[in-house]
């Protein structure tokens, strides 16, 4: 029924110009450049840090294992020596930096050394068994509670100062506040061993070991079952946060003007909600993302040490307790880079939906 | 706003410092008055208050139980430790004393190894004891297939767990005998643990190594993000640039592996070390706050005063910028203690921090490794510190939140 | 006068507050012509951004009406705006009435195109062809003078404030209202981007014939936008009247007090002077005449009765019982100070 005025002037037949948009897709690139050149050098801070730490600690790992095996296999301090410089993957005569330039030219091509306990294991395969277990695990639990709790905080802000509000407010403040491993332990003991809702034996480990992996469906929900524990803790320890936050967020932006304008516009509600409201108050939380992401897979440590789940957190806790220091090494190192690219794809995604970053850079 | 002259240099140097009295005690009753109409903060409060009654007085009420008693064995109360023997010779295995001379089986990690061991200490030769190589769960039933085998003689195992697994069949081979005191549990508020020692006494002790160096971790990790957030935005440049870098690299370690990583390579065998190392991983995100704060700040007119006065840093951070930041400081100091509290505790649970102190902590560690925290009566003996835990962090998150509520008239007004 | 578009009756506002009521806007009558300008002066808090906000009924939660009615015609055809349909409401704003808001700099979403904004100004409204959209807000674009095809692609933050003003005018015309309420719409621009901005407006208003409520605190600009001016004080409208009217032959002395304390480049600093006392607490009014307490020309006449709005001359309409002694002290024949001193005796 509505219709336009017909233009007064008819409309450039001029085609859009193309360096505009050109430079700023240039400019994109830029910016993705710079934080993943940013995250690089993290990474290699890391690999440093860690290098540097362990060969010089006084008592230091090497020094340690080679004690180690001159007294339990009743060998020579050389012959230990050897067998440690060879598991090592290091030179022992070697200027220290030399040998940290040799092991910088084996880490490029992915060569973490061998595992000390169980020899002939190279760390890379076991870090390849481990880790996609916690990838899946703390991807599902972050990925729940990002969107259970945005939800959830969007509500409580279109409903501020309710007793629903107020309700959720203080639920949030005390699901963040107790540790997610916390959560774990009142979980396993109340409805695990009290109330036996669940079999808290049957649920250990990342899927049910009689079965053989493939892609079926009663391997699949054996994978989900035995992930339920350690998701539903990562998402009960994260989700306050993102309630809250994004409950401010919000209420932030429902006081901005475009709101205000969207409205006198006629917008229909909800392409208020989703376009205007919801997109701008979701963007601080991808920088909370990036650091949840860290907390998170750095709890999942005790979490799936916890709940007997065979991830890469769980591998690196027994990785220590067996004094394996190649295995630690790697497993550290791969930790921290899940987490450094974690951030970069966090920023990345924030870039995505804030054009304001993406050309103006700076400010992260 | 209206452009003021700057402040005189007189004026910076003579504002007459309050009588202390006055000064004390303003400030605590416009917090006090504040507070009392705010009930969520108010309970964090009172919580706050209740756990500093509890790590000072507490344990001069009560004292730490470490006597060990073989005959209270109680767990939480109503689960005794039980021996669990085959129907036919239930006449004749009635004490442990009976059982001298014959093979006993325990299951790992129930607690039935520790109750032996510590018989056996007292009772050397008593009898044999055999590691029934079995863990908690499914080595329960292997264990009582044993058991009706002939393998053992006897089986010590919790009482609640051990009816779990006898079968509802009248023609029961086993039956079962109470070995530790069947009376107790009542003098035990939160009952016994697999000693016989007192839990309740365990909570009241166990709090304050946990809380004073997740105090000293905070204060560290203030002290470090608030110099350091200072020094960056008022010297500006080059530092600036260094010090924010290095916040964001710390930010992007994960700080929990780097800890536990750490842990294995010092031995973390005392309080500020490990407060220390706490503090150390944990002030970038104050850093960042105090940065931002300070570069705002300092556009002010008394800041901005006080630098061309060349007044030196320690006096423009600790006279002109911190006062005004101080509510800012003490709440992220708050939210420290409690991140300085998770990683603590995590790392003792994972037995990778001094357990020296039997903390709340410790009693989690034991609830993992002895297997107590998977039966069902000594779930208190993990229960107990879990709650304790919980219920200091949420204290002070909630009081926290009311401060920030206080401090913040943006947030006060939207309420 | 042509035809009315909207007529505003006995219109009264309040905020409720936790010190009390607020009487934001108390009893306002006036009526808009098609292609006119109104344009609405006083000091801030007068009511000014209240009221508008009520003709596209956009008061905060805390604001009620407790009477009148807002009367818009379109093609022969009155509704009370006050009893529409939720529905029928979210198609009569910026359909009908566009309304830019007080000091807009933030206007558009952050993170959506200008192109995008305008389409959904559109698609909310019936129109999807994006065709028509697109030829329609690039021809608007080039109306305000921004170049069109660099704006369309546009996010705000690539704009100016001049820029982001003139992409607001444009889009407030996007679906052809009626009425337009610009609420200080220059307020945080130079000079020169005010200008261009009123020129703007001038020439739109010329092509597209749409009726104007322009809120200002700059006389100036005022007097050259509007056709009649109305003086708002404490809520109420104290003096409505063709713009050439008010300007020389003010009848309120606030609307005189106004006038005096613009300073103009021919006048001496001494001649400048402000209106004295302080704004009126709105929660518990002054009696009588709201303005008496910083009256020069106030008698207990006007502290015990408000005074009525009357026409005095054709179209001019003031609320004083002393007009006279303001047409005097207009006209410089009594001295103010001499004035005050025969009211007491
Ligand atoms: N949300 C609100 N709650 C309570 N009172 C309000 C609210 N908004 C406005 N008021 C009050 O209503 C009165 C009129 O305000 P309004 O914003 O309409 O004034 P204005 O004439 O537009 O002023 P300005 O020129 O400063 O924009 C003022 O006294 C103001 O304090
Ligand atoms: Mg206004």
């Amino acid at each position: 029924m509505a219709t336009l005025n017909p233009p007064i002037r008819s409309a450039s037949s001029r085609p859009p110009s193309l360096t505009a948009s050109a430079r700023l897709r240039r400019l994109a690139r830029s910016y993705t450049l710079r934080v993943f050149a940013q995250a690089v050098v993290t990474v290699w801070a890391v690999i440093t840090f860690t290098f540097f730490l362990i060969r010089l600690m006084p008592g230091n790992p090497v020094d340690v294992y080679i004690d180690f095996l001159m007294n339990q296999q009743n060998i020579t301090y050389e012959e230990a020596r050897a067998r440690a410089a060879s598991q090592f993957k290091f030179d022992p005569d070697a200027n220290i930096f030399v040998q940290y330039g040799e092991y910088m030219g084996r880490l490029i091509q992915l060569d973490l050394g061998e595992s000390i306990t169980s020899t002939g294991t190279r760390v890379i395969e076991q870090i390849a068994r481990f880790l996609p277990w916690t990838v899946f695990s703390v991807g599902l639990g972050l990925f729940i509670s990002f969107i259970l709790g945005v939800t959830i905080g969007t509500i409580m802000a279109y409903l501020r100062n309710s007793w629903l509000d107020n309700l959720f407010s203080l639920l949030a403040s005390i699901l963040g506040a107790v540790p997610n491993y916390i959560w774990g332990l009142l979980i396993l003991i109340v409805f695990g061993v009290q109330l036996q809702w669940f079999q808290v034996g049957a649920l250990r480990g990342t899927y049910n070991s009689s079965l053989t992996p493939g892609f079926n469906l009663t391997f699949l929900l054996s994978v989900l079952t035995h992930a339920a524990l350690p998701v539903l803790v990562y998402v009960l320890g994260s989700i306050g946060r993102w309630m809250l936050n994004m409950r401010n967020s919000t209420i932030g932006t429902l006081g901005e003007d475009y709101v205000s304008v969207a409205r006198a516009r006629g917008l229909p509600p909800s392409r208020i909600l989703l376009a205007y409201v919801g997109r701008n108050a979701a963007l601080p939380m991808f920088t909370l993302l990036a650091i949840d992401i860290g907390f998170i897979i750095g709890g999942s440590v005790i979490i799936e040490e916890l709940f007997v789940y065979k991830g890469i957190g769980s591998f690196l806790f027994w990785s220590i307790s067996q004094r394996d220091y190649t295995s630690m090494q790697g497993v550290f190192l791969v930790i921290t880079i899940s987490v450094v690219f974690s951030n970069v794809l966090a920023d990345l995604l924030y870039s995505q939906l804030d054009p304001r970053v993406r050309v103006g850079g700076g400010e992260k | 706003m209206v452009s003021q002259a700057a402040p005189t240099h007189e004026r910076i140097i003579q504002t007459a410092p309050p009588r202390l009295m006055e000064g004390l005690l303003r400030p605590l009753r416009v917090f006090w008055r504040a507070l009392r109409q705010n009930p969520v903060g108010l309970v964090g409060f009172s919580g706050l208050l209740c756990y500093a009654l509890l790590i000072t007085v507490g344990p001069l009420l009560v004292p730490f139980d470490n006597i060990v008693r073989l005959d209270q064995i109680a767990a939480p109360p109503g689960s005794r430790q039980v021996l669990l023997t085959r129907a036919e010779d239930a006449a004749r295995y009635t004490t442990l004393e009976s059982l001298a001379g014959r093979t006993v089986g325990y299951v790992r990690e129930t607690g039935g190894e520790a109750f032996l061991r510590d018989y056996l200490r007292a009772n050397p030769d008593a009898f044999q004891t055999e590691d029934t190589r079995w863990r908690s769960g499914r080595g329960v039933p292997d264990a009582m297939q044993a058991l009706a085998d002939g393998e053992i003689d006897a089986l010590v195992v919790f009482s609640e767990s051990v009816k779990r697994f006898i079968p509802h069949d009248p023609a029961t081979p086993f039956t079962n005998l109470v070995v530790s005191n069947p009376a107790l549990g009542a003098p035990h508020l939160l009952g016994t643990d697999t000693q016989g020692r007192d839990i309740f006494s365990h909570i009241v002790n166990g709090g304050s190594a946990l809380i004073y160096t997740a105090l000293l971790a905070g204060f560290f990790s203030s002290l470090i993000a608030v110099t350091l957030g200072s020094l960056a935005a008022l010297i500006g440049g080059v530092v600036d640039n260094v010090l924010t870098s290095i916040a964001n690299f710390v930010l992007t370690i994960p700080g929990f592996p780097l800890l536990v990583v750490l842990a294995s390579l010092i031995t973390l065998n005392n309080m500020v070390l490990l407060a220390a190392l706490i503090g150390a991983l944990s002030w970038p995100v104050l850093m960042r706050a105090v940065r931002s704060q300070v570069l705002s700040l300092r556009e002010r007119d008394y800041v901005e005063a006080a630098v061309a006065l060349n007044l030196g840093l320690p006096h423009i951070i600790l006279r002109e910028i911190l006062p005004n930041m101080m509510s800012f400081v003490a709440i992220n100091f708050i939210f420290a203690v409690t991140s300085a509290m998770y990683q603590q505790v995590g790392l003792i649970f994972l037995g990778m921090a001094p357990i020296n102190d039997y903390t709340w902590g410790v009693m989690l560690y034991f609830g993992r490794t002895r297997g107590t925290l998977f039966s069902a009566d000594s779930a208190l003996m993990v229960l107990a510190p879990v709650l304790a835990i919980a219920f200091f962090q949420v204290s002070m998150v909630l009081f926290a939140r009311a401060v920030e509520e206080m401090f913040d008239p943006r947030l006060r007004t939207a309420k | 006068m042509s035809e009315s578009v909207l007529r505003i009756d006995d219109l009264s506002i309040v905020y409720r507050t936790a010190r009390g009521l607020v009487r934001a806007t108390s009893h306002v009558s006036f009526s808009l012509a098609k292609g006119e300008t109104i344009a609405l002066i006083g000091e801030s808090g007068s009511g000014k951004t209240t009221l508008s906000l009520a003709l596209i009924r956009m008061l905060p939660a805390a604001a009620q009406i407790t009477s009148g009615a807002i009367h818009y015609t379109r093609n022969g055809q009155t509704r009370n705006v006050l009893s529409l349909s939720p529905g029928d409401m979210r198609a009569f704003r910026w359909k009908e009435c566009a309304m830019v808001f007080q000091g807009a700099q933030n206007a558009f979403n952050p993170v959506l195109r200008i192109r995008q904004q305008f389409a959904d100004t559109a698609a909310a409204h019936g129109i999807k062809d994006p065709e028509v959209v697109k030829a329609r807000t690039l021809e608007l674009l080039r109306l305000v003078r921004l170049d069109p095809q660099r704006v369309y692609d546009a996010y705000p933050h690539e704009m100016s404030g001049g820029m982001k003003q003139r992409a607001l005018l444009a889009l407030g015309v996007l679906l052809d209202p009626q009425v337009v309420i610009l609420d200080e719409p220059t307020t945080a621009l130079d000079i020169l981007t005010q200008r261009a901005i009123i020129d703007v407006l001038n020439e739109m208003q010329k092509r597209l014939n749409f009726s104007i409520i322009f809120i200002s605190h700059d006389l100036a600009l005022a007097a050259e936008m509007a056709d009649r001016v109305a003086t708002m004080y404490a809520g109420e409208i104290v003096e409505l009247a063709p713009v050439a009217e008010m300007f020389y032959r003010p009848h309120h002395p606030y609307t005189l007090g106004l006038l005096r304390s613009v300073p103009k480049l021919d006048q001496r600093r001494d001649d400048l002077v402000s209106i004295p006392g302080d704004p009126p607490n709105l929660i518990d009014p002054p009696s009588g005449c709201k303005f008496h307490p910083r009256c020069q020309f106030a008698t207990d006449h006007c502290h015990q009765e408000a005074p009525p709005l009357v026409e005095y001359t054709p179209g001019h309409f003031a609320a004083c019982w002393h007009t006279d002694k303001v047409a005097a002290a207009r006209s410089g024949f009594i001295d103010l100070k001499e004035v005050k001193k025969d009211d007491r005796s």
